[in-house]
C-alpha cells in the first residue's frame, strides 16, 4: 500500500461522517464512501503532493454523490431533502434570533435535535457547515464545492442562519 | 465599522481568520454594542453546539477493513507508474536496448502482467470470502430459495446476476448479500457444504484482465482452478459476467459445485 493510500484511509471517518449526512442512512453512506475511495484510487496520480489530501477526498466524495449516487436514487425522502434550496431554509439575516432568549434556547438543544435540524437543510448547506467543522479553509471548501471563495463565506453564513432558524423549532 | 459589517465578519473574527485590522475593528465594535455582542455569543454557541453535540458517524470497522483490503490490491499498478515516472531519463537512455529486445520484453511483461492480474483477482476473491466469514451479519437476505435471493438484488446492483443453480441437498443455498469486487459491486450467493460456507461472487467482467492461461474445463465452461491461502478458488466468465467461487472445502467438491453452476442453462 502506498503512503498516499495509508494517508487517505486515515480520513475514512471524516469522509463517512459527511457521507452519512449527505445520504441520510448508513447503508448508502458506506456505498458512497467505497465508491469515492475507488475513484480516488483510480485518480491517485492526479493528486498534487503538498495540497490538502483530505479536501481532495472530500471533493471526490461530494462529486460522486452529485454525479452518480444521487441520480440513481429513487428514494423520495433523499430527493426531498436535497431539493430544499438555501433561500427556502430561512432568513439570511438572523436578527430575530439575536437575543438572550434565543441564546438560552440554543443551549438547551440536544444532539438528536441538531442532527435533525441539519438534515432539513439543503445538501449544499449541510456540506459547507460540515466542511467548516472539519477545519477546511474557505479556499479548500471553495475547491470542494466548486465556487468562489467569497461565495463560500456567504453560503456558510446563510447556512448557519438557516440552521439557527430550524433550531428555533426544537429548542423550546 | 457598522453592525452589518461586523456581523459579516463575525465568523472570521471568532476563528481568527480575519486580518489583524479587521480583528481589532470588530473587537472595538463589540466592546460598545450590546446587539452585536449577543450576535457574537449566539454564533459562538452555535459553533459549540456543532462541535460538541452534533453526532459524529465514524466508519465501521468492516468498512475500514474492506477499503484497506481493496487499496492493498493496487500497489503493483501504482508502483509501476511511479517507477516509470521517476526513471524517465534512464529509460530514454536505454531506449535503443529496449527496441532491440522489444519482442522478448513485450512477451515477458505481458505474461508477468497477466499473472499478476490473475493473482490479484484470486486474492480479491479470497479476501471477499474472508470478509464474509468475519462479518457479524454475513447474509443480508436469508434464503428460502433462489427465487427469494435473486429478487432481493433488484435495485442494489447495476446489473442482473445470472445464476440458475438453486442449491440442492449437497450444496444448499443459504442466502445472499452485496459486496465489492475490485472497483465494482458484486452479488454474493452463499452456499454450504456440510458446515463449510462457499461464497460465489457474480460481478460485471468488463474492464478486468480475465485469466486466459491454465484454464480447465469445468462443466460447460473453461475456468481457472487454483488455491490461495488454503482456500480453493474457481474463476470463470460467462458473457458479460464474472464468477468467483471460494471455499475451504475439498477441491473436488468445489469443482462439482462449479460444474453444476456452469452446466446450468
Amino acid at each position: 500500500m502506498s503512503v498516499l493510500a495509508e494517508q487517505a484511509l486515515a480520513y475514512v471517518d471524516a469522509l463517512h461522517n459527511l457521507a452519512r449526512y449527505l445520504t441520510g442512512n448508513e447503508t448508502d453512506a458506506e456505498d458512497l464512501v467505497q465508491e469515492a475511495y475507488a475513484r480516488a484510487l483510480r485518480a491517485e496520480h492526479q493528486f498534487t503532493p503538498g495540497t490538502n489530501l483530505k479536501a481532495w477526498l472530500f471533493r471526490i466524495l461530494r462529486n460522486t454523490f452529485l454525479s452518480s449516487y444521487r441520480r440513481q436514487r429513487n428514494d423520495p425522502t433523499v430527493g426531498g431533502l436535497d431539493t430544499v434550496v438555501a433561500q427556502a431554509e430561512g432568513p439570511a439575516t438572523s436578527d430575530w434570533l439575536l437575543g438572550d432568549v434565543e441564546l438560552d434556547r440554543l443551549r438547551k438543544v440536544v444532539a438528536d435535535e441538531i442532527e435533525a435540524a441539519l438534515m432539513t437543510l439543503s445538501e449544499e448547506s449541510r456540506t459547507v457547515i460540515l466542511l467548516d467543522l472539519e477545519g477546511l479553509t474557505e479556499v479548500e471548501v471553495a475547491d470542494v464545492v466548486g465556487c468562489a471563495v467569497g461565495t463560500v463565506k456567504s453560503r456558510l453564513a446563510r447556512a448557519r442562519a438557516a440552521l439557527r432558524h430550524k433550531l428555533k423549532d426544537y429548542a423550546r | 465599522m457598522t453592525c452589518d459589517e461586523v456581523r459579516q465578519h463575525l465568523l472570521d473574527y471568532q476563528q481568527g481568520r480575519a486580518r489583524l485590522e479587521t480583528q481589532k475593528a470588530v473587537r472595538a465594535h463589540l466592546d460598545g454594542c450590546a446587539g452585536c455582542t449577543r450576535a457574537d455569543a449566539v454564533e459562538q454557541e452555535l459553533t459549540r453546539l456543532l462541535e460538541q453535540r452534533l453526532p459524529q458517524h465514524p466508519a465501521s470497522l468492516a468498512l475500514k477493513r474492506r477499503l484497506a483490503a481493496r487499496w492493498s490490491q493496487a500497489p503493483t499498478e501504482r508502483s509501476w507508474w511511479s517507477r516509470w515516472r521517476s526513471s524517465l531519463v534512464p529509460a530514454l537512455a536505454a531506449a535503443a536496448v529496449v527496441l532491440v529486445a522489444a519482442p522478448v520484453v513485450y512477451y515477458e511483461r505481458a505474461a508477468s502482467g497477466a499473472a499478476r492480474e490473475q493473482s490479484a483477482m484470486v486474492a480479491e476473491a479470497v479476501n471477499d470470502h474472508l470478509r464474509l466469514l468475519s462479518s457479524q451479519h454475513p447474509l443480508d437476505v436469508e434464503s428460502g430459495g433462489l427465487h427469494q435471493v435473486k429478487p432481493w438484488f433488484g435495485g442494489r446492483l447495476d446489473f442482473a446476476p445470472v445464476m440458475t443453480f438453486e442449491g440442492d441437498a449437497d450444496f444448499p443455498l443459504k442466502g445472499g448479500s452485496v459486496a465489492y469486487f475490485r472497483d465494482r459491486k458484486a452479488a454474493v450467493f452463499v452456499y454450504a457444504r456440510r458446515l463449510h460456507p462457499i461464497s460465489l461472487l457474480v460481478f460485471r467482467a468488463d474492464g478486468l484482465p480475465w485469466p486466459s492461461r491454465n484454464l480447465t474445463r469445468i462443466g460447460g465452461l473453461d475456468a481457472l482452478a487454483t488455491s490461495e491461502r488454503g482456500f480453493n478458488v474457481i474463476v470463470w466468465r460467462r458473457g458479460e459476467l464474472g464468477y468467483t467461487l471460494v471455499s475451504d472445502v475439498d477441491v473436488g467438491e468445489l469443482r462439482a459445485l462449479a460444474a453444476r453452476m456452469t452446466s446450468a442453462p
